[in-house]
């Protein structure tokens, strides 16, 4: 019996999407990963941009200026395969996480600087003349209020990097784009699983970004121009 | 790696880099177009073609770059459309940075004043003529910075399109590394190369955002 492509697909529907949501699965593991590491990389490097020592500044800018001008993919390659040659071989989920975590730390890095700056440079004073320490004044005064001007791009950026974990496939990383590309090598089934691969990632990303806008509209409330 | 290996190479990578420019600029025409087309459509007074447009941006901001990249690499393969893997770059890269264009040209029309467009009519303007000779260019200063940056991105992005095996920097360096066993030093190479074109783009985007921004009243 000779069936049409989309037959296929429907008869083979519950295996194809029993492995594909594994991939999901693993697309979570690796986006939320990266956010992780982006986040922590981030903070720190705002603290350089921000330091008083010259040094340290010009190593966070450095840092910002290369790594947000070399693709993602090209990093993940040097994380993945170019250090396997140099004798550190990575699993390529945490190679993933790894070169997503750098390469968003440095854009994270200048979201975190400009959170920081907006704060007017009266708190600062102000929570050092009542006594805190440097460290005090920016966990209480200065880091909750740059929160509002931080949260917005944080969040845009978390739903650029859920789709950017496609090419985490690339390093071999079994998360949904890989998962996708097996099937069509078994099945050759490409526009059928690519169009479902598609709607999965819009099921992820679509309630991130109606989140993400509500957080952006609560932060807005209130705010003074 | 010796300097032998380095001057084999550059020939090879110079001329995929070739590759690379000629992409982002292809699809940024694409990008530019379809986006501003976009962008009148969601403004249309006809219900259905705004709402497809809508649904256009977001289908196309809500998944990666990558799976459309195969949808039109494969996926149209599959029905009988064989596109090279560089025209399938191209209007893949273009069709989904068109959505995200689409948003810029509608931050930059709706930050004009309504009264520039009530004003443009009352003289007898018609709304195409409105949009063309008052509203866009006092759009465009909004529209540009954004943009430039979007230049970047794309000029990156397009490293992704090595995955369908279309001819630009990656793949080349991904053909070489088989070849020589040598990713470190190619990718940081190739990284280098990347640097060289996106961070003078990047200071021109910069730039822009500078010069637009100048004597602008904050609203």
């Amino acid at each position: 019996m000779n069936l049409g492509p989309w037959e296929r697909f429907a008869a083979q529907f519950p295996y194809l999407m029993e492995t594909l949501l594994l991939g999901v699965e693993m697309t979570i593991i690796v986006t939320f990963g990266g956010f992780v590491v982006a986040t922590a990389t981030g903070m720190l490097g705002a603290l350089l941009r921000t330091s008083r020592l010259m040094v340290l500044r010009v190593i966070g800018t450095l840092y910002v200026d290369v790594f947000r001008a070399v693709p993602v993919l090209t990093q993940l390659f040097i994380i993945y395969f170019g250090l396997a040659e140099i004798g550190l071989k990575l699993d390529p989920i945490p190679a993933a996480i790894i070169g997503f975590g750098i390469h968003g730390g440095a854009y994270l890095t200048e979201v975190f600087r400009a959170g920081i700056e907006a704060v007017h440079r009266g708190q600062n004073e102000a929570a050092l003349a009542i006594g805190m320490t440097p460290a005090q004044a920016l966990r209480i005064i200065v880091l909750p209020q740059a929160m509002r001007v931080v949260l917005p791009p944080l969040g845009n950026y978390a739903i650029g990097l859920l789709k950017d974990t496609s090419v985490a496939s690339s390093v071999a990383a079994p998360e949904l784009s890989f998962r996708a590309h097996m099937l069509v090598d078994q099945t050759y089934l490409s526009t059928q699983i690519y169009l479902t691969v598609a709607a999965l990632y819009l099921a992820m990303s679509l309630p991130l970004s109606r989140l993400v806008h509500s957080l952006e509209r609560r932060m807005a409330r209130g705010r003074v121009a | 790696m010796s300097w032998d290996d380095l001057r084999e190479w550059l020939p090879q990578l110079l001329a995929a880099a070739g590759g690379t420019l000629k992409m982002t600029a292809l699809a940024y025409v694409i990008a530019v177009v379809v986006g501003l087309l976009l962008a009148l459509a969601r403004r249309s007074r006809r219900r259905g073609v705004a709402v497809a447009a809508g649904w256009y941006v977001d289908l196309m901001r809500g998944t990666p770059a990558l799976t459309q990249l195969f949808l039109i690499y494969f996926g149209l393969a599959s029905a009988g459309i064989v596109l090279s893997a560089f025209v399938a770059a191209v209007i893949g890269l273009g069709l989904n940075y068109a959505a995200y264009m689409s948003e810029v040209y509608r931050a930059g029309i709706a930050a004009v004043h309504r009264g520039q467009r009530e004003a443009a009519l009352a003289i007898g303007m018609t709304n195409a003529l409105a949009m063309r000779s008052v509203i866009l260019p006092q759009a465009l200063r909004i529209i540009v910075p954004p943009m430039a940056n979007y230049a970047v991105s794309l000029l990156k992005d397009t490293s992704v399109a090595s995955l369908i095996s279309a001819p630009e920097l990656m793949l080349r360096a991904r053909d070489l590394s088989s070849e020589y066993f040598m990713p470190m030093e190619l990718y940081l190479v190739v990284g280098a190369m990347y640097l060289v074109m996106a961070y003078p783009l990047g200071k021109c985007a910069q730039y822009l955002e500078v010069r637009m921004g100048k004597g602008r009243v904050a609203s």
